[in-house]
Parts: structure tokens; sequence; C-alpha cells
């Protein structure tokens, strides 16, 4: 395996970058017809959701989601820094444009129940006040990673989907920044808190699930973790023998997700 | 430099970022330094041995080594502190307050659901939660008059965490500056760390910055320029420019923590 541990630094992260593997693996149809079988023999009643998180809490199941000022301020950071990247203006301004676009569409009728825009809408002002503060701390430090980085990056629209056919089972990978060369592509995660013992595993299932999520089944090269509130930094590269095991991983985690689920039937 | 403010000056956030033009480069180097002391103080206290549960610092453990009745850590001293942490939140994004105590309650229930400190302000009756609200409003008036504006191109960040494990896991040291501003991707120190005290500033508080100091440092390794505590109960400033004897003063002040940790289990 190909886990590394970095403090982070402007030069450690500039160097696990720039030192990252040439040539990008790929997966071929062989590779998501096996995955296929192996999750349809795991089935379960209804639709299961799988991601680095669930892996490295090897699936057991977390809390509700509810929308929360901590809950949204990814969404939101991300979506400002993007729109930073067309409209140079303060990460709050980038911010409120951002809040204020959401609530449009929830006022227009765009939005369905539960979305983050319907939450926002009926949040009230203080509420507001919180979220915009969780979303400015998120996007700043997001943007001030970016601009430690040398080479180009972007901010992806969206994390990284795939639906394993017929097995009712959709797999997400968070991705935060993509730092992209004419041949391959190296994605950086931000995560809260500081990493624990599995958050290796996490990170070779979202490099999975990236590379099973690209059309042509490319893997990115290098699968950066960052956590800003520990100062460290970790890292896969995007080998065939990491690949392998984080796939292995994300159906280990449907079977311990099925097994728990069976416990609590009986 | 240490600069002590019995009144407030127009700005506070003016008086922390100071002038530009005498700012010093960047520190990367002492970082590394700083963690070899502290792993060589907790190996000297514990040894090699893994503990179960790890010795967790935090500011509140640096108070208590000097603190035998702290009226902050009443509960409803720790409300009003968690409250007018809430509201500092707000104001760094350049919100109104319209009712402070409302606003401040109504935002720490949206960011932490319930827990024990919020079934301890509901159980308040009407005229503890009475008192409560116009301390709250009172101290809130003072933060406001002192912060005054903070401008967006400053990069105001509020509740900025920080955990370090140190010792293999062994000690962990857990942080939350109020308040940051400055970029950390210039090349002169530009990051300015404000703490806010519902109490009047004593020693515990010249522990705290030197500890927000030590936690910055450790985790991003670049040391920040300044750290100021302000008072909002006196509207007293405490501000303290960055290096490393102070830095090193906070490693003695969190090895001495751990000590008395270690020796009390």
């Amino acid at each position: 395996m190909t886990l590394m541990h970095r403090r982070l630094t402007r030069s450690d992260l500039n160097e696990l970058v720039s030192a990252a593997p040439a040539a990008p693996v790929q997966l071929l149809d062989a590779h998501r017809a096996s995955l296929t079988t192996r999750f349809r023999a795991v089935s379960v009643p209804g639709h299961r959701r799988l991601d680095a998180w669930s892996v490295e809490r090897a699936g057991r199941s977390s809390n509700v989601f509810r929308w929360s000022p901590a809950t949204a301020r990814r969404v939101l950071g991300n979506a400002s820094l993007r729109r930073l990247a067309t409209q140079p203006a303060s990460v709050r301004d980038a911010v409120r444009d951002e809040l204020g676009d959401q609530m449009l569409r929830a006022a227009s009728g765009y939005s369905r129940s539960g979305s983050l825009s319907h939450w926002l809408a009926s949040a009230p002002h203080p509420v507001i006040g919180l979220v915009t503060a969780e979303a400015v701390n998120w996007a700043t430090q997001l943007q001030e990673i970016a601009e430690w980085l040398d080479a180009t990056w972007e901010v992806p629209t969206s994390d990284a989907y795939y639906d394993v056919a017929s097995a009712r089972t959709t797999l997400r990978a968070r991705r935060d920044l993509v730092v992209r060369t004419s041949e391959s592509r190296t994605i950086v995660r931000v995560r809260s808190g500081s990493p624990g013992k599995s958050a290796g595993p996490g990170l070779r299932a979202d490099l999975t699930i990236e590379a099973l999520a690209d059309h042509d089944g490319v893997a990115p090269v290098r699968y950066i973790g960052l956590w800003p509130e520990a100062g460290v930094c970790l890292s896969v590269d995007g080998t065939m023998s990491d690949l392998r095991s984080g796939a292995r991983d994300l159906v280990r985690t449907a079977v311990a997700q099925r097994r728990r689920g069976t416990l609590l039937a009986a | 430099m240490t600069t002590t403010l019995d009144s407030s000056p127009l700005s506070v956030v003016e008086a922390l970022r100071g002038d530009r033009s005498k700012r010093p480069l960047i520190d990367i180097a002492s970082a590394g330094g700083l963690r070899s002391l502290l792993e060589d103080g907790i190996f000297e206290i514990i040894g090699a041995q893994r503990l179960a549960t790890p010795l967790v610092v935090r500011t509140s453990s640096l108070h208590q080594r000097l603190a035998t009745i702290d009226l902050a850590m009443s509960t409803p001293g720790r409300i009003r502190g968690v409250l007018i942490g809430q509201l500092l939140r707000l104001l760094s994004v350049g919100m109104s307050i319209d009712h402070a105590f409302d606003d401040a309650v109504a935002t720490w229930r949206a960011e932490v659901g319930a827990n024990e400190l919020i079934q301890q302000l509901d159980a308040l009756d009407d005229d503890d939660r009475a008192r409560l609200a116009t301390d709250v409003a009172a101290h809130c008036v003072t933060l406001t008059r002192a912060l005054g504006e903070i401008p967006a191109r400053w990069m105001p960040r509020s509740a900025v965490r920080a955990t370090q494990r140190l010792a293999g896991g062994n000690v962990v040291l857990r942080d939350v500056v109020d308040l940051m501003i400055g970029a950390s991707t210039s090349d002169v120190a530009s990051i300015a760390l404000f703490d806010v005290t519902t109490s009047p500033l004593g020693e515990g508080a010249e522990r705290s910055m030197r500890f927000h100091a030590l936690m910055h440092t450790l985790r991003t390794s670049v040391m920040p320029l300044r750290t100021c505590t302000f008072s909002s109960a006196t509207g007293e400033m405490w501000i303290r420019d960055v290096d490393y004897e102070l830095l090193a003063r906070s490693v003695q002040d969190v090895l001495n923590s751990v000590r008395d940790q270690w020796s009390a289990k």
C-alpha cells in the first residue's frame, strides 16, 4: 500500500502533488463487473449509500442527516470558492451571494423539501449568520490551501458518484480540489477533526470510487486527504493494489452493514 | 512587545493588524523545535507506556492550576461565555445583532442541537433568564463597540479549531480560537488571534493567549503575528507579539498541566 503521512505545510503539500506517479491506472469493464457481482451478493432491502466515512466506521450507521451550519458549510464554501474563480470578490461576499442564490431557488419554487435551499429559506436570521460564518471559515481555509499549490487547480462542481449496476448501491467520494495535468489528475479532499486509525482505508475508498465514477475508469494518480485542524495530510497513490484494497473495504462495509441490520431485526 | 490597553482603541482589529511595514518575515523554523520540546517533556513525565485514555489539555486545563474559585466556570458564567462567542461569530461576518440574547441562543441551538449546558439554560427561571439576558446584552455592547467593523479583506474566521496529538496519542491538545484574522499565504507574519473572555483579565488569560499561539504554530508550522485577549466585562485588551520565548513559555504551561493531570491519576 502507498499510504503516506506528512505535516500540512505548503512545501509538503506541493511535494505530494508534484511527486505523484506520472501514469494513471485504468479500471476495465471486468473490474466493474466483478464489483457489481460482489455487491449483488450482499443484497439489502432498500437502497444503500456508501462513502469513505461509512468505511472508516466499519458500516456503523451515523446519526440521521440534518442540515445545520456545520453540514452546510462545505457545500456553500466550495460553491463560493468556485464563484470566486470567475468573479473576484471577498470570500464573505461570495458566500453571501451563494446563500442568496440558494434562498432565491427556494423562493422561486425550485427546491424540494429537505434540500439545503429549503432549509436555508426557513432558517431564522441569526442562524443564517452562523451558516455564513461556517461557510466563510471553510471557503477561506480551502482558498488558502489552493493558493499554496504551485499547480493549476479547480474546485469540482460535485463529489464523485457511482451507481453500482443492479445492486441498488450508490458510492460517493468527497473531493474538494482537483489538480490536472494533460495525462493525469490528483484529488485533494479536506476533512474536519484529526485522522483516525481508519483514515487510510477511507482515503482508498474515495480513490476507488473516484476511479469508478470516471467515464473511462481512469484513476487519479494520487488522492490527498487534508486535516487542517490537526495540521496533517495523508495520501494514497492510484495503484491497482490500492484500488483493489479500496473496493474490498467498500464490499466489507456493505457486509458489515447487512450483518448489523440482521442483528437489529433479530 | 506587550501592549496593554485599559480602554479599548477605536477598533480592536486595527490594533491587532498594526503597521504592516513592521511585520517580521514568517517563521517556519520554530514549530519543529517546539514539538520536540513537548515530546521530550511529556516523555520525562509519562515515559514510554501507552495510556488507555489520553490526557487532554485545553485552555481551561491551564486555568485550573491557578483558580480555586472561578466565577466564569459557574453555569451562568459558562453559558454567558458561549453566548458571547456566538455573537462574535455573527459580528465577524458583518451580521447585525437585533436582540443579543435571543440571537445568541438561536445560533447556539442551531450549532449544537441539545446538550447539557443548553438544558441548564432552559431550566433557568424567568428571573435568572432575564438577568442573564441583560448581562449578555451588556457584554455584547462592549464587544461590538471595541471590535468595530471587521473588513472582509482581512479574512476573519471564527471558532477556529485545532487538535494536536503528542507522544503517540498519550496527550491531546485541543483549542478553539474565537477569531482569527490575516492570511497564512503571505511572506510576512500576518495572522492575529483574538480571544474573548467574559471575565476580567488575569494570569489565566495570559496563559490562554500563549496557548492559542502555540497551537496555531503547531498546527500550521507558521508562527502567528500576534495573540490577544479581550474582556467583554471590562473592555480591557492585552496584545502580545508572538516570539519563540512566548511559545516556549506555553510549552512549559502545557507540560505543567500534563504533570498535574498525571500525578492526579
